[in-house]
């Protein structure tokens, strides 16, 4: 007689759906923090996270903002990398193959100078093979067009939303500044516009200088400031966002530990991102992972929706 | 190429001078991979503490039996003071190998040429060097102390030559002043590898391309992730034609691929 496992050891279920998309387990890897995957290899199996949102993709290859691109604050980074990406052809071309084999969700992430850019690279990303969702950056600080100019409009955000969602049928997931007063009013507009979710936070914009040269820190003058240091800050937003919004909202800002991430979770996140910390060490996310699954086993909870806090 | 993120074992932490330490760790899987010219990021903080934030940067400096690896460096700064209160007997975690060594050339003489703690990268180099052909290494710096692992370089080539900036050891003067010296003497096909402050390596690489002779460098630069997640190490190329990133595609690269003229 084989004898059954107790079932009060049973593992809980893990798996979330943002929108159409069925993602195994809520810890995603966010963008401009875990390259086009083949990075990680042998360093984090990607196997074991729910997403891997890779670095922004634009329609013509980007080189970057100039040197020095990072300054290191207390419990955070400033960067100033300028979206230097490889372009949506090379992307297609060169980095798509290897993340296919991933047994993992891909989700890429898209930027433009214009609302016909973004609909251009949503339409050429809709039939590409593997590819299950787009993000959408309109969030970027470090870049004088595009970017950020569409973020902190709650129209020209709406505006991109909509052209994406016209120009492809894979989930789109809109990702928002915190550079912005009420960050409610874009997340609504967002939202109507017909984003099947949201991400939050990009990075803050801020600045350092070195008192040495007296010099402005990085080449860029202003970065974005990302790392532990914002995640109070992340999290105040995601829970507003949370309550303004239907859509499934995805939490990012400063993630590092289990407890983190199970912040965000309980604000109502329904899956979270890890961006610096991946920087720092690798495997993260695996480990957030693990310490979310310890946690609801602990305390005999079955799905990640149930970890959201009664309003 | 294979990489490891793992703790390590400290086995030695001993200051050689003011402000300079030598780091050896057990790491075997790391050292098994590891060429001359690679690194490794180094895990500052102590514990779950999240400041500093990000790891160090520390050139391979010497790696010995049982996965001894050891780094020679310099306390710059907030991370690199806490890393020199670390003890034997402490786990630090360390990811390498990383980068792209150097590119090993055996047919001609090689001339190594290092200013200060820019020595750390070339060390494995020589010895690698040493077993199959000519090998002159030129060091630099600003006085003796600056240099005290010397005698690792010293035994390894007869054609060993040092300059201190105050006359403290060796001739008095640039490691510059050494190299021109050395290249008069060079007739036929040379290599040149050197590391040490931006505007020694710029002028190496200067006097090399006079004389129609390659060179090697290894750069740094302030670095987070180590591995290209981040491309924030980013350095410009000698075409103005985007950047190099130092902890990928470096940190050596064939000098004339980097624009030299570029400044902070």
């Amino acid at each position: 007689m084989i004898h059954q496992k107790n079932p009060i050891t049973k593992s809980p279920n893990l798996s979330i759906k943002i929108g159409s998309l069925v993602l195994k387990n809520p810890v995603l890897l966010a963008s401009g923090t875990c390259g086009y995957g083949a990075e990680l290899d042998g360093l984090l199996d990607l196997d074991q996270v729910g997403g891997i949102i890779v670095k922004g993709i634009s329609i013509k290859p980007r080189p970057g903002n100039p040197p020095p691109r990072l300054v290191e604050t207390p419990c955070g980074l400033l960067n100033s990398i300028g979206l230097e990406n490889v372009g949506i052809e090379s992307f297609l071309r060169d980095k798509l193959p290897w993340l296919r084999n991933a047994k993992t969700s891909l989700i890429v992430n898209i930027l433009g100078n214009s609302v016909e850019e973004y609909a251009e690279i949503a339409k050429k990303l809709d039939g590409a093979e593997g590819v299950k969702a787009i993000e959408v950056n309109i969030s970027c600080p470090n870049v004088k067009a595009g970017g950020i100019a569409f973020g902190t409009d709650p129209e020209a955000a709406a505006y991109v939303t909509h052209a994406v969602k016209k120009a492809t049928d894979l989930p789109v997931i809109i990702k928002l500044t915190p550079n912005v007063t009420d960050i409610t009013k874009v997340a609504r507009k967002v939202a109507s516009a017909g984003a099947d979710a949201i991400s939050l936070i990009n990075t803050l914009l801020g600045m350092a200088i070195d008192i040495k040269s007296r010099r402005p820190a990085l080449a860029n003058v202003f970065g974005g400031l990302s790392g532990p240091a914002i995640k109070p800050i992340a999290l105040r937003m995601v829970w507003q966002v949370v309550r303004a919004v239907d859509i499934p909202v995805i939490g990012v800002g400063g993630i590092s530990t289990p407890d983190d991430a199970l912040e965000f979770l309980m604000a109502g996140a329904r899956a979270v991102e890890i961006g610096t910390a991946t920087l720092v060490r690798p495997g993260t996310a695996k480990d957030v992972l693990t310490g979310i699954r310890d946690y609801m086993e602990a305390y005999s909870i079955k799905n990640i929706e149930d970890l959201r806090l009664p309003e | 190429m294979p990489k490891f993120d793992i703790p390590a074992r400290i086995l030695e932490q001993t200051q050689l001078a003011h402000g300079i330490f030598l780091l050896t760790i057990k790491a075997p899987a790391i050292l098994d991979s590891a060429n001359p010219g690679q690194f490794c990021m180094l895990e500052v903080k102590y514990n779950n503490s999240r400041d500093p934030l990000l790891r160090r940067p520390l050139s391979i400096y010497k790696t010995g039996a049982n996965g001894h690896i050891s780094f020679l460096y310099k306390e710059v700064g907030k991370g690199t003071h806490l890393l020199s209160k670390r003890r034997p007997g402490e786990i630090v975690r360390v990811l390498g190998p990383l980068g792209q060594g150097f590119r090993l050339i055996y047919d001609r003489p090689c001339i190594l040429v290092g200013g200060g703690l820019g020595i750390a990268p070339l060390l494995l180099l020589a010895e690698r060097i040493k077993q199959s052909g000519k090998l002159i290494i030129l060091i630099g710096a600003g006085n003796a102390s600056e240099i005290p692992t010397i005698e690792d370089f010293s035994r390894l080539t007869r054609y060993f030559h040092v300059a201190t900036e105050d006359g403290s050891l060796g001739q008095r003067g640039m490691v510059t002043d050494l190299l021109a010296q050395t290249l008069q003497e060079i007739t036929g096909l040379a290599q040149i590898y050197t590391c040490g402050p931006w505007p020694m390596m710029k002028a190496v690489y200067y006097m090399a391309c006079k004389k129609n002779i390659l060179c090697q460098v290894s750069l740094e630069a302030t670095m987070a992730c180590g591995i290209g997640l981040c491309l924030g190490c980013a350095v410009p190329k000698s075409d103005n034609r985007g950047f190099l990133h130092v902890c990928q595609e470096g940190p050596v690269f064939d000098a004339d691929q980097v624009n030299w003229e570029y400044t902070q």
